[in-house]
C-alpha cells in the first residue's frame, strides 16, 4: 500500500511540489509571527525565521524525495545487501542454490507432467462441464444403445449438447505402409461438445453423418505427425479404411487428443436399424452441461428419464439406469492419478528435506553472523527489519534455485518423455502436452518463495535471539548462545533422517514389488521371444477357413526361417492382461443363478503349449488332426478342473463359451493343461479354456516366435515372408515379449524410478545434513575436547563421545522414519497392487543401510575431533 | 522500523510529541521538542520535514490542512494506530541502543 502511494506520488509531482512549498512557507510564516509577538519588526522577524529554517530549496527537494522513493528504496537495499552477503560466502551460496535447484527442479518436473496428464489432459474450454453419460446396471457401467441415446437427446434438458462415438480397429491403405489404425466414429456434435477446432481443414457437417455421405476423415494430431509427417497438404487426399475410400478433410489439434488412442475420426453414420436398436450397447456418450447445471442435477434428470424408458421398454431397459460423471474422472481412471499423487507427495517430501538442509546451513551461518546482527541491532535496526533482511536472502537463494530447478526440471521431463513407450503414451490423453509451461513456472516460483520462507524462518528468528550485551562484550568470538540453535539444528537433522528413511523404504517396497512383477514371466524366457500382432481384415478374411489358412501358412513360413526355434499364435500371451473372460456353459449342467461361471477364451496354435512350457497333465494337447472338419476340441486349465469338475474327470465333457446367446460350437474337453496366468495383477489365475486356432480361428492373434539368438534380428525376414503372403496386412507392435511386459508395467516402473530418485536425493541430503551438524558440533566444542584431552581423556573416548551423539540423532531419526514408513507403506500397499507393506527384510535392510550411512557421515567430524591437539585447542581461545 | 542513526531518534521524538499533543503542525513540533527537552534539543527543519513526509508515507502519521489560531493555513499531523505501535517499538529499540552504546563505552 505504502509502495503504491509512493508510486502514485511520482505521477502527481507538480501538485505535490506546490503543497510542500506551501507547507514550508507556512512554517516560516508561523515563525515570523512568533518573532513579531516578541516585539521584533516584521523584516527582522522574517529574516530570523529564514535563517533558522536553512535552505528552503534543498529542504523542499529532500521532502519530495521522501515522498517518492523511500519504500522501494528499502526493498532494493535489502536485495543489494543480501546479494553482497551471498557473494561473500560462495561456498554456502552454491551449496544452497544447488540443493534448492534439485528440490525445486524435480518438483517442477513432476508437477508439469501431472498437470498435463491428470489435471488438464485436454485443452477443452470449461472441461469441468463436459461429462460422460453411461448406462448403469447394478454397480457396473456400460456403453449405450443408440435408441437410448436418441431418447436422451429428445428428453433431457441438462445438456447444451450431447455427442456419441465409438472406436473401431481398421486397416488403412493408400497412404504409405498398410497400417492398423484405431478409428473413432463420432457424431458431428462430438467436436462442438469438446469445443475443438481443426488446425488444418474443417470438421464433419451434420449431413456427413448419414450413411452414404460419410466418406470423410479427420486425423488425430499424433497420427498426422507419425504417418503423414505433419504435411499440411494432406487435406483432400484419399485413403482407404477397410477398403472403403475416405477423403481427409482436416487435422485435429495436439492439445485435444480424445479419445487418446484414436488415429482417425470418421463420421458415425448409423442406419435407421441401428438407431432404433435397444440391444447393442456399444456407444459412448459425451455431453456438455448447460450453464449452472451441476453433474448431480444432470444425474438426477437422467435417472428419471431412465426410469421412464424402463417402464416403456421393460424387455430392453428393465433394471437399467444412467450414470453421469465428469469426463476428467473418466479419462484419468483410478491408477494414473493415484501414481501421480504418490510421486508428487514423495517429491514434496524431498523439498522438505531440501528446506531442512538449507535451514541447517543457515543456522551454521547464523552463528558466525551473530556479531554482525548484534551490531546492527545496537545501531537501531528493528527485529522485523532483520528478519526481513534474512528472509530476503533466503528468497533470493530460492529464486536462484528455482532458475536452476527449471533446467533440472526440463532435463528430468525430457528423460521421462523419452522413456515412455509410444504404445503406452497413446492411451494417455495429455501425455503429448507435457512441457514446462507458464503454470510450471508459476509453480516453481511459488515453491521457491515458500522454500525460502520455510528454510529461512527458523534461522532468522534464531538469529534474533542474540543477547546484545553479551555478544558485544564477547567481541568477535562467536561462541555465545549456541545451545538453542544447536538443539534446533539437531531437530532438523533428525527430521531429515526420518524423512529419508521413509522415502527410501517407500521406494524400496515399490521397486521390490515392481521387480517381482517384471520377472513373473521369466519362466517363459521372454528375452528370446519375438511378438507382434496381426489382425485380419474382416472383408477379405470373412470365413473361418480363410483365417485358418492364413494362420497355417504364415506359421509354416515363419517356422522355416533360420534362427526360429518355434512359431505359434495365441490370442493372449501370459501376463499380458488382454485375455477375454467369457461366460462358460457346461453341457448337461444347469447354471446356478447368482453363481458366476466363466473362463478365459484362449485360441492357440498347436505348438503353443510346447513353446511356453505349459505341460499337458491329462489327456492330450492339440494335434494336426484338429482341423475345421473335425469335431472341435478344448484343453482346459487345472484351475478350470478344480473350479468346475472337482474330483471328476473332465475329459469327454463338453463346454461352450459366450453365454446364452453364444454361436460357438460345443467343445469336447480332450486335455488338461498346467496353470498359466494371463494377468499381471491377479495373483490367482482365472479358469482357462484353450481352443485350437485351426478349428476356431479368430480375426486377430498375437504371434510368439521363439528365437535361437536375438529375436529382433528375425524382424526383417519375418516381415518379408508375411508380406509375401499378403502385402496389405499390417503387422503391429513388433517387439520382444520382455519389452511387451516392460511396457505393460511402465506406470509402476516409472513410479518406482521416480521414488528411487526422490529417495536417493533425500538420503544424500540427510547424510550431508548430519555431517554438517556433527562438523559444527566438533568445531564449537574444540576447546572442550582440548580440555578433556588435556585432562587425560583418550582419543577413543573423544571419538566415542562424538559418535554417541551422532548415534542418538540417527537413532531417533530412524525410529521416527520407520514409524512414518510403516504408516505410509500401509496406505500405499492398500492402494497399489504388487506392494507389500509388512516386509521386514526391506525395513531392516534399509534401517541398517541408513544407519551405516549416517555413522559414515559422522565419522569424518568425529575423527577430526579425536585428532584435536589439546595445546592448539586451548591456545586458540 | 528504527533507523540506525539519529534519524531513528528523530522519528521517536516526533512520534512521542504527536502522542502527547494530538494534532500539530511542523512548527508546533519544533517548539514542543525544544521546550519539552528543556531547550537541549533543537530539531532542524531540514531534517524534520523529510522525516514527517517519510513517516506519513510509511503510514505512521496522517496529515490534513487546517487553520491555525491566527487563521493561517497549515498542515497538521497526527498519529495513526500503526504509528502508536511504532512508537512502542522505537522506544524499545532506543533503550537497546542506549544499553549497547553504554556497554561499548564501558568495555572498549
Amino acid at each position: 500500500m505504502a509502495a503504491f502511494r509512493r508510486i502514485a506520488n511520482l505521477f502527481r509531482r507538480s501538485q505535490m511540489d506546490r503543497e510542500i512549498a506551501e507547507e514550508l512557507q507556512a512554517h516560516i510564516d508561523l515563525a515570523t509571527e512568533a518573532n513579531m509577538r516578541q516585539g521584533l519588526p516584521h523584516a527582522v522577524a522574517r529574516r530570523d525565521a529564514y535563517l533558522r529554517f536553512g535552505n528552503p530549496a534543498s529542504t523542499r527537494e529532500r521532502v519530495a524525495a521522501a515522498d517518492a522513493h523511500l519504500g522501494l528504496d528499502v526493498v532494493y537495499r535489502d536485495i543489494r545487501y543480501a546479494l553482497r552477503q551471498l557473494l561473500k560466502n560462495p561456498g554456502f551460496t552454491i551449496t544452497a542454490v544447488l540443493t534448492l535447484a534439485l528440490g525445486i527442479g524435480i518438483n517442477t518436473a513432476i508437477f508439469s507432467s501431472m498437470d498435463a496428464v491428470v489435471l488438464r489432459p485436454l485443452a477443452v474450454p470449461a472441461l469441468n462441464r463436459v461429462v460422460t453419460v453411461a448406462e448403469q446396471r447394478g454397480s457396473l457401467y456400460f456403453a449405450v444403445t443408440l435408441a437410448n441415446y436418441e431418447d436422451w437427446l429428445r428428453q433431457s434438458h441438462s445438456f447444451e449438447e450431447l455427442a456419441v462415438h465409438k472406436s473401431a480397429d481398421m486397416n488403412l491403405t493408400g497412404a504409405g505402409d498398410a497400417a492398423q489404425v484405431t478409428a473413432a466414429l463420432t457424431s458431428a456434435s462430438f467436436f462442438s461438445v469438446l469445443r475443438v477446432q481443426p488446425i488444418v481443414g474443417r470438421l464433419f457437417t451434420q449431413q456427413e453423418c448419414h450413411p452414404g455421405s460419410d466418406g470423410v476423415a479427420l486425423l488425430n494430431y499424433g497420427f498426422w505427425r507419425r504417418h503423414f509427417d505433419g504435411d499440411t497438404h494432406v487435406v483432400g487426399r484419399k485413403v482407404q479404411l477397410d477398403q472403403r475410400e475416405y477423403t481427409i478433410i482436416g487435422v485435429l489439434p495436439r492439445s485435444v487428443q480424445y479419445p487418446s488412442q484414436a488415429d482417425v475420426f470418421i463420421p458415425l453414420a448409423p442406419t435407421p436399424d441401428q438407431i432404433s436398436n435397444r440391444f447393442a450397447r456399444g456407444y459412448l456418450v459425451l455431453g456438455r452441461l448447460r450453464d449452472g447445471v451441476t453433474v448431480k442435477q444432470a444425474q438426477a434428470e437422467m435417472a428419471t428419464i431412465a426410469a421412464r424408458l424402463d417402464a416403456a421398454y421393460p424387455a430392453t431397459n428393465g433394471g437399467w439406469t444412467v450414470h453421469v460423471e465428469p469426463l476428467l474422472a473418466n479419462i484419468n481412471g483410478d491408477l494414473t492419478p493415484l501414481y501421480y499423487n504418490l510421486v508428487m507427495a514423495a517429491t514434496l517430501f524431498v523439498l522438505l528435506v531440501v528446506c531442512a538442509n538449507v535451514a541447517n546451513l543457515q543456522f551454521a551461518r547464523g552463528i558466525k553472523r551473530r556479531p554482525e546482527i548484534a551490531m546492527r541491532t545496537a545501531l537501531g535496526a528493528g527485529k522485523w527489519r532483520i528478519v526481513r533482511q534474512l528472509l530476503t536472502e533466503n528468497i533470493l537463494l530460492a529464486i536462484a534455485g528455482a532458475a536452476g530447478g527449471l533446467v533440472i526440471g526440463a532435463l528430468y521431463l525430457h528423460l521421462t518423455l523419452i522413456s515412455m513407450p509410444e504404445r503406452v503414451a497413446r492411451f494417455m490423453a495429455g501425455w503429448s502436452n507435457i512441457s514446462l509451461n507458464g503454470r510450471a513456472f508459476a509453480f516453481s516460483f511459488g515453491l521457491a518463495v515458500l522454500a525460502g520462507v520455510v528454510s529461512g524462518f527458523a534461522p532468522a528468528l534464531d538469529a534474533l535471539r542474540v543477547n546484545l550485551v553479551d555478544q558485544l562484550k564477547a567481541g568477535s568470538r562467536s561462541t555465545t548462545g549456541a545451545g538453542r540453535s544447536r538443539r534446533l539444528r539437531n531437530v532438523f537433522a533428525v527430521a531429515q533422517v526420518a524423512m529419508a528413511v521413509a522415502l527410501v523404504i517407500g521406494a524400496a517396497l515399490m521397486s521390490k514389488g515392481m521387480w517381482s512383477m517384471l520377472h513373473l514371466a521369466d519362466v517363459y524366457q521372454p528375452n528370446r521371444v519375438l511378438t507382434f500382432d496381426v489382425s485380419l481384415p474382416a472383408a477379405r478374411y470373412n470365413t473361418p477357413r480363410r483365417r485358418a489358412e492364413w494362420y497355417a501358412a504364415s506359421l509354416d513360413k515363419l517356422r522355416a526361417l533360420p534362427g526360429v526355434v518355434q512359431a505359434d499364435v495365441t490370442s493372449a500371451l501370459p501376463y499380458h492382461d488382454i485375455a477375454w473372460l467369457q461366460d462358460c456353459a457346461i453341457e448337461n449342467r444347469p447354471t446356478v443363478p447368482g453363481k458366476m461361471q466363466n473362463a478365459l477364451r484362449l485360441p492357440v496354435s498347436e505348438g503353443y503349449f510346447n513353446a511356453f512350457h505349459i505341460r499337458i497333465v491329462a489327456g492330450r494337447g492339440f494335434t494336426g488332426n484338429d482341423t475345421l472338419d473335425a469335431a472341435p476340441v478344448a484343453v482346459v486349465s487345472q484351475r478350470f478342473v478344480a473350479q468346475y469338475f472337482p474330483g471328476e474327470n473332465p475329459l469327454g465333457h463338453r463346454v461352450r463359451l459366450g453365454g446364452k446367446d453364444s454361436r460357438d460350437p460345443w467343445l469336447t474337453i480332450v486335455g488338461v493343461a498346467a496353470e498359466a496366468n494371463y494377468s499381471l495383477w491377479d495373483q490367482t489365475p482365472n479358469a482357462a479354456v484353450y481352443m485350437d486356432a485351426a478349428q476356431m480361428p479368430p480375426e486377430g492373434m498375437e504371434y510368439a516366435i521363439v528365437a535361437r539368438g536375438d529375436p529382433m534380428a528375425l524382424v526383417p525376414t519375418a516381415r518379408h515372408v508375411l508380406a509375401g503372403l499378403d502385402s496389405n496386412l499390417p503387422i503391429n507392435n513388433v517387439e520382444t515379449y520382455a519389452q511387451l511386459l516392460h511396457e505393460d508395467l511402465i506406470g509402476l516402473i516409472q513410479v518406482a524410478v521416480m521414488l528411487g530418485i526422490d529417495a536417493a536425493i533425500a538420503l544424500l541430503l540427510a547424510a550431508i545434513g548430519l555431517f554438517g551438524v556433527m562438523a559444527n558440533l566438533v568445531g564449537e566444542q574444540t576447546r572442550e575436547i582440548g580440555v578433556r584431552l588435556a585432562m587425560g581423556a583418550r582419543r577413543e573416548d573423544v571419538l566415542r563421545m562424538i559418535l554417541r551423539r551422532a548415534s542418538w540423532l540417527t537413532g531417533i531419526g530412524l525410529v521416527a522414519g520407520l514409524l512414518l514408513a510403516a504408516g505410509l507403506s500401509h496406505v500405499a500397499a492398500n492402494l497399489l497392487l504388487g506392494v507389500r507393506s509388512n516386509d521386514p527384510v526391506v525395513f531392516s535392510t534399509v534401517a541398517m543401510f541408513i544407519a551405516a550411512i549416517s555413522l559414515g557421515a559422522s565419522w569424518i567430524p568425529a575423527r577430526r575431533a579425536a585428532r584435536v591437539d589439546p595445546i592448539d585447542a586451548l591456545r586458540s581461545e | 522500523m528504527a533507523k540506525n542513526d539519529l534519524q531513528g531518534t528523530l522519528d521517536l521524538l516526533v512520534l512521542k510529541t504527536l502522542a502527547q499533543n494530538g494534532a500539530l503542525h511542523g512548527y508546533g513540533i519544533v517548539l514542543h521538542i525544544q521546550s519539552a527537552s528543556g531547550e537541549l534539543l533543537r530539531v532542524e527543519e531540514g531534517s524534520l520535514y523529510p522525516a514527517l513526509h517519510r513517516m506519513e508515507q510509511t503510514g505512521w502519521i496522517a496529515s490534513e490542512w487546517a487553520l491555525t489560531e491566527t487563521n493561517r493555513r497549515a498542515k497538521y499531523y497526527r498519529l495513526t494506530p500503526q504509528g502508536r505501535r511504532q512508537l512502542d517499538i522505537a522506544q524499545e529499540s532506543f533503550d537497546q541502543l542506549v544499553k549497547g552504546v553504554r556497554a561499548v563505552l564501558r568495555y572498549a
